[in-house]
């Protein structure tokens, strides 16, 4: 440990520059540090092999005790299973900073907090298109889902906006549990209400007053009725209020999430908390 | 070493106090307010290489905490290269580096070089030379040629080498080092030292919180000795021993000493000062005073029964001053610890 290191010319890490490559590079690197899902043995049978049982099993009960098809269920179940990736991702890669004991270390940097927040969602978003469009297919091959070819951008559109949305409410899970802890306890609360409240497996119109009350606050519920309708030719003419609201619904979360980050983080210096004591 | 008029001090930590709450009960919850840091005052000139020593619990790292932004002091200001800790904290972030010791902080499951890389971008370090000055840093930690493996595969002492590269990416002003060689291995252990000292050669300010003595003394400028939250005492590693300056230590190796007997070591008339070490199967008895090994007979009589081993005399170390200026703080400041923990 003895060699001479040269001098660094330091960017501003307050810049622009700097905070864009921290959202993006970032953003991508996080995934592999923080996302306990990030390795085959656990990918493969909690993103891919649950998924697929999830598709099954909903669309089989659910034609068994409606009348709808196995198509309905199915694509409600591809759009929710992409809540998986983001909402148990999301809530790991803030909560897990705590677990490796780093948050100490990255509070102390003079990083752009706003880029570091916001370039975690990238690889989560982009992982749960990955199993939706994974789950879509095996809807597509096995349970009879037809997408309307004109409106495949559409309903793209509606998923990807719906996905973002997951994350966000992830996000301000992990914000929570970085508090807390026992993150992923949460996480689950919300793959059920999700399940429950958001019209997946049941129309938003059959479920009680109170339940469509929260259902129309969570995000995932227009984004779905909106691909939904895109799957049967809806265009964007005619869907775009409902990805505009799941849109405004999921950057609202985001930015509570954000916000109790900073409130914690400003509350840790105050009152030594999140372990920077 | 005094400060000169035309310098401004590195870092400068004047009154600085830290409470914490806490509580106490499930049902009935009674408040706590535990003070850590009870007042600490010390600058560092820049270039200086400053230890803050003490005891576990004794505030060293509540108050590199408040230096470094990631706590609020209570009470009192710091200031790091002239910026406020408070009211300033991105521009003390920036000329800071911070390591600390153990197994945690890193990002197990990826790459020491993805570890490196990524708090490259957190402190901004231009892409042009974030490669190089990364594998300048990996070759002064020693770390070049594993840089590629997973960090969850590491030891301990690599874990620690890289806490280290990581304090440096960004070529801080000023390196805070929190027992960093905590559960480092000899060879590490001094392999570190020299890295430290270089950091002092290239015009670093460090300052550095160790339990070991003679790493203090042999890499700090001057030393704060801190004890329940009070700097006890401040200067070389020369001033502190010149404190127990006109003493001798025996040191007396015993098998099976009775606390009964080690406490009439202490009643003797010209004992000022007696500390036991627990070894494998003996123990060690640092008994100081003025009178060398010309009161040993005595001191040997007053052991009893007791198996003895060997008997050394010695001059005082920079540790055996430690012990004493803890001993006795502790003692004058009993009454007033109890008084500090209050509903």
């Amino acid at each position: 440990m003895t060699a001479a290191v040269a001098p660094v010319r330091a960017a501003n890490p307050a810049g622009l520059r700097s905070a864009f490559r921290v959202f993006w590079y970032g953003g991508l690197m996080s995934y592999g540090m923080l996302f306990n899902w990030a390795r085959p043995s656990i990918y493969i049978p909690t993103l891919i092999g649950g998924p697929t049982f999830q598709l099954f099993f909903f669309a089989a009960l659910g034609s068994y005790a409606t009348d709808r098809s196995a198509a309905y269920f199915a694509i409600g179940n591809a759009v929710q299973v992409s809540a998986l990736a983001g909402v148990f991702g999301m809530t790991m890669a803030i909560a897990n900073e705590r677990w490796f004991g780093t948050l100490p270390a990255i509070l102390a940097t003079p990083s752009n907090r706003v880029a570091l927040f916001a370039g975690r969602f990238l690889p989560f978003v982009g992982n749960g298109l990955l199993v939706s469009l994974y789950a879509f297919g095996v809807g597509v091959v096995f349970l009879g889902v037809r997408l309307a070819p004109g409106s495949l951008l559409v309903a793209g559109l509606a998923l990807l906006v719906t996905v973002f949305s997951c994350t966000a409410i992830g996000a301000l899970q992990g914000a929570i549990s970085l508090r807390l802890r026992d993150g992923l306890f949460g996480a689950n609360l919300i793959m059920m209400a999700i399940l429950l409240f958001c019209g997946v497996n049941i129309p938003l119109a059959d479920l009680p007053g109170w339940m469509q009350v929260i259902g129309n606050l969570l995000p995932f519920t227009h984004g779905l009725e909106a691909v939904r309708q895109a799957a049967v030719g809806a265009g964007l003419a005619d869907v775009g209020g409902l990805i505009g609201l799941e849109a405004l619904i999921g950057v609202a979360y985001a930015v509570v999430a954000f916000g109790l980050f900073t409130y914690l983080e400003r509350g840790a210096r105050q009152n030594a908390t999140l372990d920077v004591r | 070493m005094t400060l000169p008029q035309d310098r401004t001090p590195a870092i400068e930590a004047v009154e600085l106090v830290r409470t914490y709450r806490t509580h106490t009960g499930v049902i009935r919850r009674r408040p706590l307010h535990v003070e850590a840091v009870k007042g600490v005052s010390f600058e560092v000139l820049p270039g200086e290489l400053f230890g803050l020593l003490g005891p576990n619990g004794a505030g060293k790292t509540t108050t590199i905490k408040m230096l470094i932004t990631l706590l609020l002091p209570t009470a009192g200001t710091a200031r790091v290269m002239g910026h406020d800790v408070v009211k300033e904290t991105t521009e003390v972030r920036k000329r800071i580096g911070y390591v600390f010791g153990g197994d945690r902080g890193l990002y197990d499951r990826v790459s020491a070089l993805d570890n490196l890389r990524y708090f490259a971008e957190l402190y901004g370090v231009d892409p042009a030379h974030q490669k190089r000055r990364i594998a300048d840093l990996l070759e002064l930690v020693g770390l070049t040629g594993r840089e590629k493996e997973k960090v969850e595969g590491f030891s301990r002492g690599m874990r620690q080498r890289l806490h280290i590269a990581r304090g440096l990416l960004h070529d801080p002003e000023v390196v805070f080092l929190d027992e960093p060689s905590i559960g480092l291995d000899p060879v590490g252990a001094r392999e570190l030292r020299q890295t430290i000292k270089g950091l002092v050669d290239a015009g670093k300010t460090v300052l550095l919180t160790t339990h070991y003595m003679f790493e203090a003394d042999a890499l700090c400028d001057r030393i704060a000795v801190i004890n329940d939250g009070r700097i006890v005492a401040l200067g070389t590693g020369a001033d502190l021993k010149g404190a127990i300056a006109n003493r001798t230590i025996v040191e007396i190796e015993t098998f099976g000493v009775a606390p009964e007997a080690v406490e009439r070591l202490r009643a003797d008339r010209d004992v000022i000062a007696v500390n036991a070490e627990e070894r494998d199967q003996s123990q060690i008895l640092l008994v100081q005073s003025a009178h060398g090994l010309a009161i040993t007979q005595r001191l040997l009589g007053l052991l009893g029964e007791t198996r003895i081993g060997k008997v050394v005399a010695r001059e005082p170390t920079l540790e055996d001053a430690y012990v004493h200026l803890i001993a006795s703080t502790s003692e004058t400041d009993g009454a007033a610890r109890a008084a500090a923990v209050s509903g």
